[in-house]
């Protein structure tokens, strides 16, 4: 047995112990993603448009997370509209970063590891970087709509008649609650996986200049803002899709499990 | 929905956010002084030659040869022209074509025959990290207020402890790697929730299952570590790694699982004190009931966040493999082995922490209803 199969099955039992039915789906959503991230690069590498993959696999990844995350059509729903409007956005602001910053491909740090290798493919590195950098924050979309829009299902549910700005602030009240603690899930996914990059970084005492107009630094931090910038505009936008969905809560009331 | 809550001080703020991010703007992109790398700015460009490549991959790709006019933007030389050769592909992995307008790094910059000469060396990319980041600040005092305040002084902290801990890392060539980061998980838990929560009961509840919750996953994967022997376990995939790599890469697991279990167990604690602020009476069985359900409904989610993190900066890796000639079996071991067992001990500690901290909220909040 391998030490991935090892881990898997622990999280497995674990899942389903903790989660019962729910683990389980968490489980399998998980290799879900698993299978349509791999089967992206696969596409890629078949000189399918990266733009089309990323569009097509992200919506994909998106419904896996959230319609497998949780059972309540009401807030499900909600989430997703709200973060493919999100993704919609964040796309066309990654387009335009990514086409400014140039920051595809790989960096003089990646060379020991490009040996032997033949770097030419003849598919364009800076589509490809537009898909790695919207598909990295596709999670925490998910994640921060999903929590909105349960919020307010139960906000509608206990209070039907609240005006649809009074919703808006509570979608922003409990945004101001999940907004510290998510911004750490980000930051520390983010710099536990580059901790090896910033040793180097220090180890080898690169300028504060050299530093910031790093091409894997300054991609590794487009990364980052970007999802900080996603999850800060999913928060108002899941609240507004809720006052456009309202009715369809209030009509139905009852949870389906 | 903006006009309620829209008030003098928030104008106020705006005004003196644009106005620092127009200036934070112009300064960087006109900070070529403070470089001490020669910086030059295309004035012309030219296509010289363009050819195809092939390689036996039957990759086809096409690279075309640019002569580039540039001014150079400081040092000595500051003001005058020179021309550089670039050479660029259709799929840009590592080159780039540089067009007019763009800023790029010379070196061995030198007079040779009465004429300067330069090597490109890269593209100046500090702009694009000034802009983003102050779309974030903007966005987050604007939409979030004191929340979003602190959550940036904690994300600020954090790295800058970060920085500091790696720079002990380096005094000490990584001899403590682990219990270096183990101690620094330790102290940017207790800091970002103390930022977060305010120093509070709940604060202390939440730190105490985030912290066990994160070494008990450890603890755990390193039992099937020993168990599976480690097999299929590529540390010699890692990347960027100048320290050993084992203990390097745990250290990363354990900060990379670290916010996520911290957010999972903020949210449970959260709900389960509003329970006992509406019912007072609530027993113990019923809170660590309670706790599961929140944490069953967020800890899919939370994982799959975690997981695209880790696993999409691989991408780019795998794709390169692939096109290599490689199998699909042999380019997953060797790029994506290390994010896949980075996502399954992050998913281990999301979900002990949900017992954990519901049984620890039950239990602290149980008692006192009795009393």
């Amino acid at each position: 047995m391998t030490t991935i199969t090892g881990l898997g099955l622990v999280l497995m039992i674990l899942m389903i112990l903790v989660g019962g039915k729910q683990g389980w789906t968490a489980f399998l959503s998980l290799l879900l993603n698993f299978g349509f991230l791999y089967f992206a690069i696969v596409l890629v590498a078949f000189h399918v448009p990266p733009l089309f993959v990323t569009v097509t696999v992200g919506v994909i990844i998106l419904a896996v997370t959230i319609f497998m995350g949780e059972d309540d059509l009401r807030t499900t729903v909600t989430a997703f509209y709200a973060s493919l409007i999100v993704m919609a956005f964040l796309l066309g602001l990654i387009f335009f970063v990514e086409h400014w910053a140039m920051v595809q491909g790989f960096g003089t740090e990646d060379s020991d590891e490009l040996e032997g290798m033949s770097i030419l493919i003849g598919i364009s590195y800076l589509k490809v970087s537009v898909t790695v950098t919207i598909l990295s924050t596709l999670g925490a979309i998910a994640e921060a709509a999903m929590a909105i829009a349960s919020g307010l299902t139960e906000v509608l549910e206990n209070h039907p008649h609240s005006s649809d700005q009074q919703l808006i602030s509570s979608g922003m009240s409990i945004g101001r609650q999940i907004i510290g603690t998510t911004f750490n899930t980000l930051f520390f996914g983010f710099f536990g996986g580059f901790l090896a990059l910033f040793i180097w970084f220090i180890g080898l005492h690169y300028s504060f200049g050299t530093i910031m107009n790093n091409k894997i630094f300054v991609a590794e931090m487009i990364e980052i803002l970007i999802s900080f910038i996603g999850v800060l505009i999913t928060v108002p936008m899941t609240a507004w899709v809720m006052t456009k969905r309202r009715k369809n809560i209030i009509d139905n009331p009852t949870k389906i499990k | 929905m903006v006009k309620q809550s829209w008030t003098r001080q928030k104008t106020w703020l705006l005004i003196i956010l644009v106005v620092a991010g127009i200036g934070a703007m112009l300064f960087t992109s006109h900070n070529e002084q403070l470089y001490q790398r020669p910086i030059a700015k295309v004035t012309s460009e030219q296509t010289v030659a363009r050819r195809q490549t092939k390689d036996q991959f039957q990759n086809v790709d096409h690279q075309t040869d640019q002569r580039l006019t540039v001014t150079l933007m400081n040092g000595k030389y500051r003001g005058q022209k020179l021309t550089v050769q670039n050479t660029y592909s259709d799929s840009q992995p590592m080159d780039q074509r540089f067009s007019v307008g763009d800023k790029l790094f010379l070196s061995q910059l030198h007079r040779q025959n009465g004429k300067l000469v330069a090597n490109v060396n890269g593209y100046k990319r500090d702009t694009v990290i000034v802009f983003l980041s102050w779309l974030v600040i903007l966005l987050l005092l604007l939409t979030m207020g004191k929340a979003g305040l602190l959550a940036l002084v904690s994300v600020v902290i954090n790295a800058l402890l970060f920085l500091l801990a790696i720079n002990i890392d380096l005094q000490q060539n990584g001899q403590h790697i682990i219990l270096l980061f183990s101690i620094l998980a330790i102290v940017f838990t207790f800091i970002s929730l103390l930022l977060v929560l305010g120093f509070s009961k709940r604060m202390l509840a939440t730190f105490t299952a985030t912290v066990i919750g994160t070494f008990a996953a450890m603890g755990i994967s390193l039992v099937v570590f020993n168990l599976t022997h480690e097999r299929g376990v590529f540390y010699e995939s890692m990347e960027y790694v100048t320290q050993v790599p084992r203990p390097l890469f745990l250290a990363e697991t354990l900060l990379g699982s670290l916010g996520a279990v911290m957010d999972e167990s903020s949210d449970i604690i959260a709900t389960l004190f509003e329970l006992k602020r509406l019912n007072p009476q609530v027993t113990r069985k019923q809170l660590f009931m309670s706790g599961r359900t929140v944490g069953k409904s967020i800890m899919g989610p939370l994982v799959n966040v975690l997981f695209l993190i880790f696993m999409v900066d691989t991408f780019t890796g795998s794709l390169l493999y692939i096109k290599n000639g490689n199998s699909w079996g042999y380019t997953y071991a060797m790029n994506m082995s290390l994010g896949t067992v980075q996502s399954l001990i992050s998913g281990i500690g999301i979900v002990l922490a949900i017992p954990l901290v519901s049984l620890l909220g039950a239990l602290l909040l149980g008692r006192r209803g009795q009393v």
